[in-house]
């Protein structure tokens, strides 16, 4: 196995400088079975920074964004989000966390019985966030307008595009003004160009709320266009990582062969 | 999550009300019927067998449900105490002698308690009284009954069985009833004296006649008269005449006592006319008696009844005539 | 087995595991969601049969298993706050109100078979006028609540495996969970609450429109009022008939929601899998409607109210 190559492990981006770190895995280790999904992962993520983790399918780069979430429960290891160890939460201190993390599903997990307003409005209310009325109103419209489909408001989810479920559904992520965004491989199934229109509208969010991302992906368009980091997840360990210019030169096949 | 929800509200409360109204109907209704809801005046009467009566039973007057069984306990090993819910609005009804009895509410139905007024007026029962009971008659002691009357039906039967056995094998009174000579000779000797009456009366006419003539004195008569010899000839006549005269009187009277007195072919024969009739008469009722025996008589009780029966006669056949051995033999 | 076309998957997922080291991302999933415990409460490993001893290896015994630890963390945390309340009106909603239609028509065929198919028979004893008694009888003690929970368990318990199945394998339940919602409660205890309150509802209203059926039934024959008759039924009937065939609705609601939810929560990923949730909670419902009917004869008999 070879070492982990160390290219700027531990730097933030440059443009914005040292930030607060958000996001701490240390040492994640998860198994199915005999399955060892995840061997010691490790990374952290920045105040305003895009990570795209980068892995073949099935090389646990859902079970990770899941672990982070609270969906899965990591065998060892620390997650600790916003400064809080998750695996010492309540469920209600874990709901309060969840307020402040976005989490885009791979499938889009628009709930299929309620109007695309029912949708955005469904986490607002079950947040206990006391807003009035017209403030619910406002959120929706706006969180709506980010995404450029405001005019959606009142249609079902079945009725739209694969494209336009995907930013509904980016909305209801983005309408609890999240610290930290969680994209389940956001591009995955999509046409290119709309493809592209999401990444691109990853990158806007990043720079309007000032987010940070938690990317999965195996799409390098994708990547390039949303990461500010790239980390590689092999073996179930971050194999590597660095700007997707300095993983696009290593030298290493296992990393090279994503950029060819 | 609906997005008229209120309307739907409106829908489930709609339903849930219509629901619930529904169910507490039904259970109201229901509780009516037990009287649940109306004010109970609690009664008792011990019996010595409730046939199966349960708690929630009805209790009737005059076919009227009135109250149900609340409570049923043995007392001893004979008493069977029932306690029971009377409605307050049957109370002026139901009288202290009273009499509770077990019964069924219709041929298969449920066992009720039925109270039947009392002959005497009595004050109206109160609370925690104890009604007087009657046995009614069970089915068992009903049948028992019938089994005893069966068997002297049989034992009546096989009496007058016996009685027209034994005038079928009596000759003299067959004879007797189918003797055509006698009745010929009665009339005979009837129409006999009834001749010598009609003479006996033309000769008293000519007496007459000639003592008329004799008294007058004229003809051969007076001539006659003044004869002596003839004088004591005619007196002698006279004499026989009466003499003659006398016995058939007598004759007559006899006879007549004959037959009016009896003891003679001719009462027999009188008698015996009755007799055929009465006999007539006597064997049809015990064909219709026969014809009457209960079909319920099983063929079981028959067949045992009248086994021991035939077991009698077989004895006897011993000693039975020819006559008599076919008589059975026909019956069997 | 009956049980089996759901359970059988469990082993093969197993093995599929096994042979698909480091591969098998979805299926590692679906494993994890087959566990009725969420990650923020978990239970101990040893509660699943994750080490199959040959008694627990019966798929029949897991899934009863299963079964019974998804109905305790119903009562676990059913009884907590948050309560769902509209949520739960909502499913009382549709799972009573839209449902009287059918259970409505149900249960009026039901009354007028059941008149008119009798009628020859108790004509045959003369017995006409026991009619309305032995209709009002069988309704009302097992024909209601029979017929209307297998209704009921094909429409709801159907309509519930689908529809959490499906929203289990578009990541609905997990997006929900995400949401701060927790989705046992949002989602199953509603539904389960709902069928088990609705269901009562329902068969009482089902009996009366049967009932009333009857009445009719008995009129294109005959002629009774409905005075009559209502007296005829009630004379027939006591508490002891009534109560107990209403208070065996209520199991026979909770079976059809549980199964429902739990074949629905525990789906399988993909669209075979909500199929498969959607056939095996009606047919798993269904047979325990019937299981839980002769247990209810068997005790109400031991209370001695037969």
């Amino acid at each position: 196995m070879p070492p982990e190559t160390n290219l700027q492990p531990t730097a933030p981006p440059a443009p914005t400088g040292p930030a607060e770190v958000v996001l701490t895995l240390e040492h994640l280790t998860k198994s199915f079975g005999d399955n060892h999904v995840l061997q010691d992962f490790s990374l952290d993520l920045h105040r305003g920074e895009n990570v795209v983790v980068l892995g073949k399918s099935g090389s646990g780069k859902s079970v990770l964004v899941k672990c982070i979430i609270g969906l899965l429960r990591p065998d060892t290891g620390r997650i600790t989000v916003l400064g809080q160890d998750i695996s010492t939460l309540d469920h209600e201190a874990m709901d309060q966390l969840r307020a402040k993390l976005g989490f885009l599903f791979q499938s889009n997990a628009l709930y299929d019985s309620m109007t695309v307003r029912e949708n955005l409005l469904f986490p607002l209310r079950r947040q206990w966030l006391a807003h009035r009325r017209g403030e619910e109103k406002d959120l929706v419209q706006q969180a709506l307008e980010d995404v450029g489909l405001a005019n959606t408001i009142d249609k079902m989810p079945a009725e739209l595009s694969g494209g336009q479920r995907k930013r509904i559904a980016l909305a209801r992520t983005l309408i609890l003004r999240p610290e930290i965004i969680l994209y389940d491989e956001p591009t995955t199934g999509l046409d290119p160009i709309t493809a592209r229109e999401i990444t691109s509208l990853i990158r806007e969010v990043q720079l309007k709320y000032r987010t940070a991302a938690f990317i999965i992906s195996h799409d390098m368009d994708s990547v390039r266009g949303s990461a500010d980091r790239v980390a590689l997840l092999a073996d179930g360990r971050c194999y590597a990582q660095g700007t997707y210019a300095e993983l696009a030169k290593h030298a290493d096949p296992r990393v090279n062969d994503f950029f060819k | 999550m609906p997005s008229n929800s209120t309307s739907n509200q409106v829908r489930l409360g709609l339903f849930v009300v219509v629901g619930v109204g529904c169910l507490l109907l039904i259970l109201y209704l229901l509780g009516s019927q037990q009287n649940l809801f109306q004010k109970s005046l609690p009664v008792q009467a011990d019996f010595r067998n409730v046939a199966g009566l349960l708690p929630g039973n009805n209790v009737r007057l005059g076919g009227i449900t009135v109250g149900t069984v609340k409570k049923i306990s043995i007392l001893s090993d004979t008493t069977v105490r029932v306690e029971m819910n009377l409605n307050q609005e049957a109370q002026p009804f139901v009288r202290r002698n009273a009499v509770a009895s077990i019964g069924t509410d219709g041929l298969v139905g449920n066992t009720i308690i039925n109270i039947t007024a009392g002959p005497a007026p009595a004050p109206v029962v109160q609370a925690g009284d104890v009604l007087a009971t009657h046995e009614q008659a069970s089915l068992d002691a009903m049948l028992a009954t019938l089994d005893v009357s069966n068997k002297n039906l049989v034992g009546i039967t096989t009496g007058l069985r016996e009685v027209t056995d034994k005038l079928n094998d009596s000759k003299a009174i067959w004879q007797l009833l189918s003797d055509e000579q006698l009745p010929a000779d009665i009339s005979r000797s009837a129409r006999n004296a009834a001749a010598a009456s009609a003479q006996l009366n033309g000769a008293a006419a000519d007496v007459r006649q000639l003592t008329q003539g004799v008294r007058r004195g004229q003809g051969p008569l007076g001539y006659l008269l003044t004869d002596e010899v003839f004088a004591g000839q005619l007196g002698h006549a006279a004499r026989q005449l009466a003499s003659t005269s006398d016995t058939l009187a007598a004759t007559l009277n006899g006879l007549q006592r004959q037959v009016q007195a009896g003891g003679g072919p001719a009462q027999a024969l009188l008698t015996d006319t009755t007799a055929a009739r009465q006999l007539r008469q006597t064997v049809g009722n015990v064909a219709q008696s026969t014809a009457k025996l209960n079909q319920s008589m099983t063929a079981l009780q028959h067949n045992f009844l009248l086994r021991g029966y035939f077991r009698r006669q077989a004895k006897q056949k011993a000693r039975a005539t020819a006559d008599s051995l076919e008589q059975v033999g026909r019956v069997r | 087995m009956l049980l089996a076309p759901t359970t059988r998957v469990r082993p093969a997922r197993w093995r599929a595991l096994d042979e698909s080291h480091g591969r098998s991302l979805t299926l590692g999933m679906s494993d994890a969601r087959r566990r009725p415990v969420l990650c923020s409460r978990p239970l101990p490993e040893a509660a699943f049969p994750s080490s199959p001893t040959p008694l627990f290896n019966s798929p029949f015994l897991a899934e009863t298993g299963a079964i019974a630890q998804f109905a305790g963390r119903f009562f676990r945390e059913g009884f907590r706050p948050r309560y769902e309340v509209r949520e739960l009106l909502y499913q009382c909603y549709v799972v009573g109100y839209q449902s009287l239609p059918m259970v409505g028509i149900t249960g009026f065929i039901m009354g007028l078979v059941l008149t008119l198919q009798s009628r020859p028979t108790m004509a045959q004893f003369g017995a006409e006028a026991w009619i309305p008694t032995m209709v009002g009888l069988t309704i009302i003690r097992e024909m209601g609540p029979i017929i209307t929970a297998l209704i009921f368990s094909g429409k709801i318990g159907s309509s519930m495996g689908a529809e959490l199945g499906s929203m289990r394998v578009t990541e609905q339940i997990d997006a929900m969970e995400v949401s701060g919602t927790n989705p046992f409660k949002y989602l199953v205890v509603t539904r389960v609450l709902a069928t088990t309150l609705m269901l009562p509802l329902l068969t009482v209203l089902a009996d009366v429109i049967g009932l009333y059926a009857s009445y009719v039934g008995i009129n294109t024959k005959g002629v009774t009022t409905l005075a009559l008759f209502t007296n005829n039924i009630l004379s027939g009937l006591t508490f002891a008939d009534v109560l107990p065939a209403f208070f065996k609705t209520f199991f026979f609601g909770f079976a059809v929601g549980l199964i429902g939810c739990y074949k629905g929560y525990y789906a399988e990923k993909g669209t075979a899998g909500v199929g498969a949730a959607a056939n095996s909670a009606v047919v798993v419902s269904s047979l325990l409607i019937f299981i839980l009917d002769l247990l209810a004869v068997q005790i109400t008999g031991l209370l001695g109210f037969n």
